[in-house]
């Protein structure tokens, strides 16, 4: 969550559009940014679950809180920079996720409402078993440092880091579109989607598309857990209000629309940080909230409605 | 039907004789005890308030904690005023803190207990009112209903831990005075207010079934089956569901209200996300379709948690998901679904060894005048 | 005067033109058998009349008052029934209470809330004897025959007693003795009763005779007496050279 709009009382030089400082303009603008890419990752996982199979996954967030410890552990124990352990985070939530999937979620994929609770019984699990295993402490992590230091562009300052993270969520959104309409994957994914027992006809094995499916959000859900560490500390409980902020974003976006799940998570991001700039921290997020509770009402179908189910 | 009504009937009984003579006997009349089971009891009555829109309208509410929390505000409010007669203007400690120059207006109508109590149901009920209709009209189902129910909580709890000030922010409000009923002055540790607590939950109970056993209860399960093909008999479907989502969120604000009494604090915790869905696992546990049955599995689960949480202190939290995950996997009906089962195999075991003993006799009379169909049916 | 009246009635699915402008006219009592070939939209004109699916154009009149914008509870309160061509009963409630929800005389919340039994005797019972369902009163609707299953949405509808009843295929699935039987249970209902029922099976349609409207690609094909319609050389066509005899 970015700070709050000091600018108001201190003044900081630069160009003015009434009391609004356009430097803390911009700079709020580019922490939404940031937010925003750090949501999508996290929702775009949640939209693939959910698209895929209809599983609303409370548990994700313990997924983001675990790739977050995978980070800290991997840091801390091997000295790896956040950078080197992006691929084996990814995978160790991905088996976790896999582990889940064949465990629990595998049964309920006929009853949708009841996976909203059994995965809401495996994250109270899994965050107690981290509480345990590593304790409440809060922890945290260093920033790589070859992205160490600032781009400053007129009075507007962006750190490396952030901007890292803004283009490589972009690059997982172009890698997991294009995993989904361009692979082989992809494809299977789909048919199954559209006509379960049809694509089994046809040899497609669905559970084990499901089970690939789920560990492929899990995973992502992990690497947003790794990449958010240098930005805020790691405690167990990280995870369970970022799950329902992600699944706003989901929902707002459209169930089955990627771009959607991307425009929403830029929306709901940069609204959180405009809204923090003119209110404050929380009574922003508490507008964002309610504007997209309003949006979903009057939009059930999403920004951007799946066009091929009606 | 007639078996399944007397099933109900015996199992209210049992409830009944449960928390009013066995539980208090069983505790030996310990004033402390006894507290701490009324704060069972108030915790089943949350979860009964759920069956009724889950079980009984299939309206699964994630944010039944908000309800919960306004009610146990409400009351915190009425006492933490009357603990404050003393200081200047009447007000709060924590508003002094905070610099607050005088009491809030909206403070001002909680000196007195009838408006607080009045206030307890009513502003949750106002609460549900809005949310609902707001859902309800726009024909707002199943997943999104919990999404959205479950967003709400959480800018409402954000909402009162923001506004320090007046709410008493992260620590909530303490240092309450005990209530005064009548001229009588609330002991939380005695028996007395044990079977206030008992009371109002059999009251709330009683209330609730009234609702459910009438043809609104009917129209609701159908609602819970098929919402389209109700509106085709001409039932307002929204109003309906707005009508359950306000009944649970009055017993809830009542339930929150007893809960202050019980613990003399309220906290947001009572508003957050963990207690919301701890709510529906307890609900979920005792059986979502039966009222008394969700009231029994709150009540079985907090006490479990107090008796298993003093033994291992993190192991509890691990045991409450996991036996979630089995609930949820094994026993989706609940407790109460495994009993039905069970009964439903007695009396069908019952029958068939009746029926079985009838034959035996048909089949020894005919042999006596001439062997006839032996398979029969 | 005319008791439903459908004028231009039109509606789009994405670019498929379902119904598109169709005029229809009921006299009060009357019973209206709607034909046509599969994808004529028959079963769409019916969600349209009772409101499940809202049309892009033209105008739905009923007793002259114009109810195209009405949800459909209020189209049901102003004595519009629907019988679905699944079976659908609340499966999970009994034959009874299903009856119950189906007496939906006073649907209001509040007067609903007055209610605790069932008044079984009287016209809940002359229904369910009409339908033989008299045993089964306690018993889960999904837990009964697929032909009882149909027996009780219809008994709902006798229930609801709604002056226009709108059947898609109420004889699917049934044995011959309980088609004929649901035909004597029609022709009991005409005069009192509007109808439009939706039907493929030809027999049953001369069995109970009444208008027929033809419908092909969504618009008025033909109307008139059952042997008129089948002479009509376009009815013929449309049904691909089949005659008119037999399954549509």
């Amino acid at each position: 969550m970015p700070a709050g709009p000091a600018a108001r009382d201190s003044r900081p030089p630069g160009p003015y559009v009434g009391w609004i400082s356009m430097d803390a303009f911009f700079n709020q603008a580019f922490a939404g940014l940031s937010m925003a890419s750090i949501l999508l990752m996290v929702a775009l996982g949640l939209a693939i679950i959910y698209g895929a199979m209809g599983v609303i996954n409370l548990a994700h967030g313990e997924f983001v809180m675990l790739g977050a410890y995978s980070a800290w552990l991997l840091q801390t124990y091997f000295g790896f920079s956040i950078l080197v352990s992006l691929p084996v985070v990814f995978l160790m939530v991905a088996l976790i996720g896999l582990a889940v999937e064949r465990g629990v979620v595998r049964w309920l994929y006929h009853r949708p409402l009841d996976t909203i609770l059994a995965t809401w019984g495996i994250g109270i699990v899994l965050q107690q078993l981290v509480r345990m295993g590593v304790g409440t402490d809060s922890r945290y992590v260093a920033r790589p440092t070859i992205l160490d230091g600032n781009v400053v562009l007129g009075g507007v300052v962006m750190s490396n880091y952030r901007i890292f993270v803004v283009v490589f969520s972009i690059a997982v959104l172009a890698a997991t579109w294009y995993l989904l309409t361009r692979t082989e994957y992809g494809t299977r994914l789909r048919a199954v989607i559209q006509n379960k027992e049809i694509s089994e006809c046809y040899g497609i094995r669905s559970e084990r598309v499901y089970a690939m499916t789920f560990a492929y959000g899990a995973g992502l859900a992990g690497i947003a857990g790794a990449l958010v560490t240098p930005l805020v500390s790691v405690t167990p409980t990280m995870g369970t209000y970022l799950v329902v902020d992600a699944f706003l974003v989901v929902i707002l976006g459209g169930v089955g629309s990627l771009m959607g799940t991307a425009v929403a998570a830029g929306l709901v991001g940069e609204a959180t940080a405009l809204f923090s700039f003119l209110l404050n921290d929380t009574l922003g997020r508490v507008a964002v909230l309610c504007a997209i509770i309003l949006l979903i009402r009057f939009m059930p179908q999403g920004l951007f409605p799946d066009r091929v189910r009606r | 039907m007639n078996n399944r009504f007397r099933f109900d009937c015996i199992g209210y009984g049992l409830f009944l004789g449960l928390i009013l003579l066995v539980v208090p006997w069983a505790l030996d009349f310990d004033g402390f005890e006894l507290n701490t089971f009324a704060r069972y009891l108030t915790l089943g009555m949350v979860a009964m308030a759920l069956a009724l829109s889950w079980g009984g309208a299939g309206i699964l509410n994630l944010g039944q904690a908000a309800t919960f929390g306004l009610g146990a505000y409400i009351m915190a409010m009425h006492l933490k005023l009357k603990a404050s007669a003393h200081m200047p203007d009447g007000m709060p400690d924590f508003m002094g803190w905070t610099n607050v120059e005088s009491l809030p207006w909206f403070w001002e109508p909680f000196h007195s207990l009838p408006v607080t109590i009045l206030a307890g149901f009513l502003v949750p009920v106002l609460l549900a009112a809005v949310i609902g209709i707001f859902m309800f009209r726009g024909r707002i189902t199943g997943v999104f209903v919990a999404i959205i129910t479950l967003a709400f909580l959480v800018a409402i709890q954000l909402v009162f831990i923001e506004e320090q000030r007046y709410t008493g922010g992260f620590n909530g409000i303490t240092g309450l005075a005990p209530l005064e009923l009548f001229g009588w002055s609330v002991d939380n540790y005695s028996l007395s207010f044990y079977y206030f607590v008992s009371g109002c939950l059999i009251a709330a109970l009683v209330l609730a079934l009234g609702l459910v056993r009438s043809k609104v209860g009917l129209v609701l399960r159908a609602i819970k089956e098929d919402p389209a093909r109700v509106r085709f008999f001409g039932y307002d479907v929204a109003r309906y569901e707005t009508l359950a989502f306000c009944a649970s969120a009055a017993i809830a604000g009542w339930a929150g209200m007893l809960y202050v009494l019980v613990l003399q604090f309220a906290s947001p915790t009572y508003m957050g996300v963990p207690f919301s869905l701890a709510i529906v696992i307890w609900c979920a546990v005792g059986g979502r379709e039966s009222l008394v049955a969700a009231a029994l599995g709150g009540i079985i689960v907090n006490m479990l948690e107090g008796r298993l949480s003093d033994l291992f202190v993190d192991g509890w939290t691990l045991f409450l998901g996991a036996l979630f995950i089995l609930v949820v996997l094994v026993m989706p009906r609940g407790l109460y679904g495994l009993f039905q089962n069970l009964l439903e195999r007695v009396t069908e075991f019952y029958r068939q060894a009746r029926a079985e003993r009838r034959e035996t006799l048909a089949s020894a009379q005919s042999i006596v005048s001439e062997p006839t169909d032996k398979g029969g049916r | 005067m005319a008791q439903l009246e459908l004028r231009g009635l039109a509606v789009q699915f994405g670019g498929v033109r379902a119904v598109d402008g169709l005029d229809l006219t009921l006299q009060d009592g009357e019973l209206r058998c709607l034909i046509g070939p599969n994808g004529a939209g028959k079963s769409t004109t019916l969600d349209l009349i009772c409101g499940k699916t809202a049309p892009t154009g033209g105008e739905i009149l009923f007793d002259g008052r114009n109810i195209t914008g009405l949800p459909e509870f209020r189209r049901a309160r102003a004595g519009i029934g629907r019988k679905f061509q699944t079976p659908s009963v609340f499966r999970e409630l009994t034959v009874i209470e299903n009856l119950e929800i189906a007496r939906s005389a006073r649907p209001g919340v509040f007067s609903s809330l007055t209610v605790f039994r069932s008044r079984y005797p009287g016209r809940m019972q002359e229904v369910v004897e009409l339908v033989e369902l008299a045993e089964e009163l306690h018993t889960r609707a999904g837990n009964l025959s697929h032909g009882q299953m149909q027996w009780l949405e219809i008994a709902m509808l006798l229930m609801q007693d709604a002056r226009l009843i709108l059947m898609d295929e109420p004889t699917a699935g049934m044995t011959i003795q309980e088609t004929r039987k649901t035909g004597e249970i029609f022709a009991s209902l005409r005069g009192s009763h509007t109808m439009i029922v939706v039907e493929h099976d030809m027999n049953f349609v001369r069995q109970i005779a009444g208008t027929v409207t033809v419908m092909d690609q969504g618009a008025l094909l033909a109307e008139g007496s059952i042997q008129e319609v089948e002479r009509d050389p376009a009815v013929r066509a449309a049904y691909l050279g089949d005659g008119g005899n037999g399954h549509a």
